[in-house]
């Protein structure tokens, strides 16, 4: 009696609830099972244990992946957020028009899909014709092959990446702006605390949690990074990571071994191995926050 | 007037060096595609551009000579089902979850917000796998479907469903209105907003989604644009830098349409997924 009475409610939530089960939980069981077996996607899987994990924690290809990783985070993600954090103060010290033009002006990179600018930035970063070396030429110093020459690749990834992605961090801080009580600005002002002091001692402590939430979704992509190293390398199933893996990264490894190598076993557990960094990671975000409150 | 100090200065010039900056790599590839043909690229960084009719000449020629129009009306069609397709199954479930109580409720909601921090990584290879068994790979359910119980889209638009009066929906309720009803003229209408925000954010991560075609659309016939602009431009392929630029320039039309139109929309729908998570 009483199902009947709660069914429309079960019918309306039922196409959701039954794609989500076939189309997220699902793979990921099924995903947890194949990382423990050896499997090419043809023949039945044969089980093998920790065999996968030991094979993908072992190989050299994931060690150069999580080095590469972790240089391009610990660049990336603090440059991106004070990029971002400057662009939002700049488009704030504006009224009106020009506010909005700059604000989207800056947010445009936002819009383009990451394919597109990973693409349109390889052209500018091309040897000798493209235009960052035609500036280059101009001021008198020789060619650099950017995407090419492994000294310059990571430096060349993370300029394209703050590119696209200061904008779309930079409309978060702005939101965060705008809820600061400007009485506080005032008492301030009568205190005679000028722009920067009032910058140090309120804008960024009144930030906080928008910055929390900006670094840890930061951070959480920036372990997923995929389409930008991908294209600025030219990378195929056959050859990725650029000229001596400088821009080999976890996802583009683990994508690599399914559909080059036909391992879905080890990239499955790939992907679970990449799973627990990404939560262990969050974990430790959220917990430093509830350790910092309780202060 | 008196205001115009050194500062100030110094930040106009600041502020319109990095608009530059964000806008010139578009910018040029216009002024690329609307140039004549033949002149090298590295003699002149192009700032402005000089033919309208050679770069619609370049622009009728992709279309007609290459595969980029397919890939075009695979992408557009990719785009649309899935909107659809999100806003509809998201909006039905965000109805129930957000104003309704029935057992099970708070434990399958919690379930799918669990999903919010499950990286794509876990799921992109397993959901492929799955994706094949059906035989769905180069198909476009085979694109759409995987995609459609988007936990993101039900999360905001339980968030706005909330603010919706109870009253209302006793009202309607006492009026006849089926359950079903109320969900479309009463509910619907009233998030329209929501809907038009996420629609907009769907279609911008949809067109530039490259991981998941690559792998489910591997066939030629049924490349997406972003898949064409990496043939386009990859080291082995054939066609000049006049039309590789007009093959960039034509993928990102769409989504900057979509921009100068909807740009109060996007920037809010962004700032609100921000500082509401």
């Amino acid at each position: 009696m009483s199902f009947r009475r709660y069914l429309p409610h079960y019918l309306m939530i039922a196409p959701f609830m039954i794609l989500f089960a076939a189309f997220f939980l699902y793979p990921i069981l099924s995903g947890f099972y194949y990382s423990f077996h050896d499997w090419n996607g043809v023949q039945t899987p044969e089980y093998i244990g920790l065999g996968n994990y030991e094979k993908v924690l072992g190989s050299r290809d994931f060690s150069r992946a999580m080095t590469n990783l972790l240089w391009y985070i610990a660049l990336t993600v603090p440059l991106g957020i004070l990029a971002a954090l400057g662009l939002a103060l700049l488009v704030d010290s504006f009224t009106g028009r020009w506010a909005n033009f700059f604000r989207n002006a800056f947010f445009l990179p936002v819009v383009l899909p990451a394919f597109l600018a990973a693409t349109i930035w390889r052209w500018i970063y091309a040897p000798n014709f493209g235009l960052l070396n035609v500036v280059l030429g101009w001021l008198g110093m020789p060619s650099v092959n950017f995407l090419n020459d492994t000294g310059t690749m990571l430096y060349a990834l993370i300029a394209v990446d703050i590119w696209v992605s200061a904008g779309f961090n930079m409309v978060i801080i702005l939101a965060g702006l705008k809820n600061i009580p400007s009485e506080l600005y005032e008492a301030a002002r009568l205190d005679g605390a000028n722009k920067w002091q009032q910058i140090v001692h309120i804008t960024l402590p009144m930030l906080g949690p928008v910055l929390f939430f900006v670094f840890t979704y930061g951070l959480i992509s920036a372990m997923q990074v995929f389409d930008k190293p991908w294209l600025l390398t030219g990378s195929s199933f056959a050859s990725y990571g650029g000229r001596r893996n400088a821009l080999l990264f976890p996802v583009m490894d683990m994508m690599g071994r399914a559909f080059g190598g036909v391992k879905f076993g080890e990239a499955a557990a790939y992907g679970f191995l990449l799973t627990v960094a990404i939560v262990a990671v969050t974990a430790v975000m959220f917990g430093l926050r509830t350790w910092r409150e309780r202060r | 007037m008196s205001r115009i100090t050194v500062w100030v200065v110094l930040k106009w010039v600041v502020a319109l060096t990095i608009a530059l900056i964000a806008i010139f790599p578009i910018w040029w590839t216009i002024n690329v595609v609307f140039a004549l043909p033949g002149e090298p690229v590295s003699l002149n960084p192009r700032l402005w551009p000089t033919s309208l009719s050679a770069g619609l000449q370049k622009i009728h020629m992709i279309f007609t000579e290459t595969e980029y129009l397919r890939a075009y009306g695979i992408s557009i069609a990719y785009a649309l089902l899935t909107i659809i397709g999100v806003l509809l199954i998201g909006s039905l479930a965000a109805f129930e979850f957000s104003l309704f109580e029935f057992p099970g409720r708070r434990i399958l909601f919690g379930i799918v917000m669990l999903a919010l921090m499950v990286p794509t990584a876990v799921t992109i290879i397993p959901t492929y796998l799955l994706t094949s068994r059906l035989g769905w790979l180069n198909t476009m359910q085979g694109l759409v479907v995987p995609g459609l119980a988007s936990a993101f889209a039900l999360f905001m638009l339980v968030q706005f469903m909330r603010a919706i009066p109870k009253d209302m929906i006793e009202a309607a309720r006492l009026d006849g209105a089926g359950h079903f009803q109320i969900y479309w003229h009463v509910a619907l209408p009233l998030c329209r907003n929501a809907l038009v925000t996420l629609a907009i954010l769907t279609f911008i991560q949809t067109w530039g989604n490259y991981m998941w075609p690559l792998i489910v659309a591997s066939r030629p016939e049924m490349y997406t644009v972003g898949q064409v602009v990496g043939l386009f431009n990859s080291p082995l392929s054939h066609h000049t830098v006049d039309t590789v630029m007009t093959a960039n320039l034509l993928a990102a039309i769409p989504p900057l349409i979509f921009f100068l139109i909807f740009q109060r929309q996007i920037v809010e729908g962004v700032a609100m997924s921000g500082t509401k998570g």
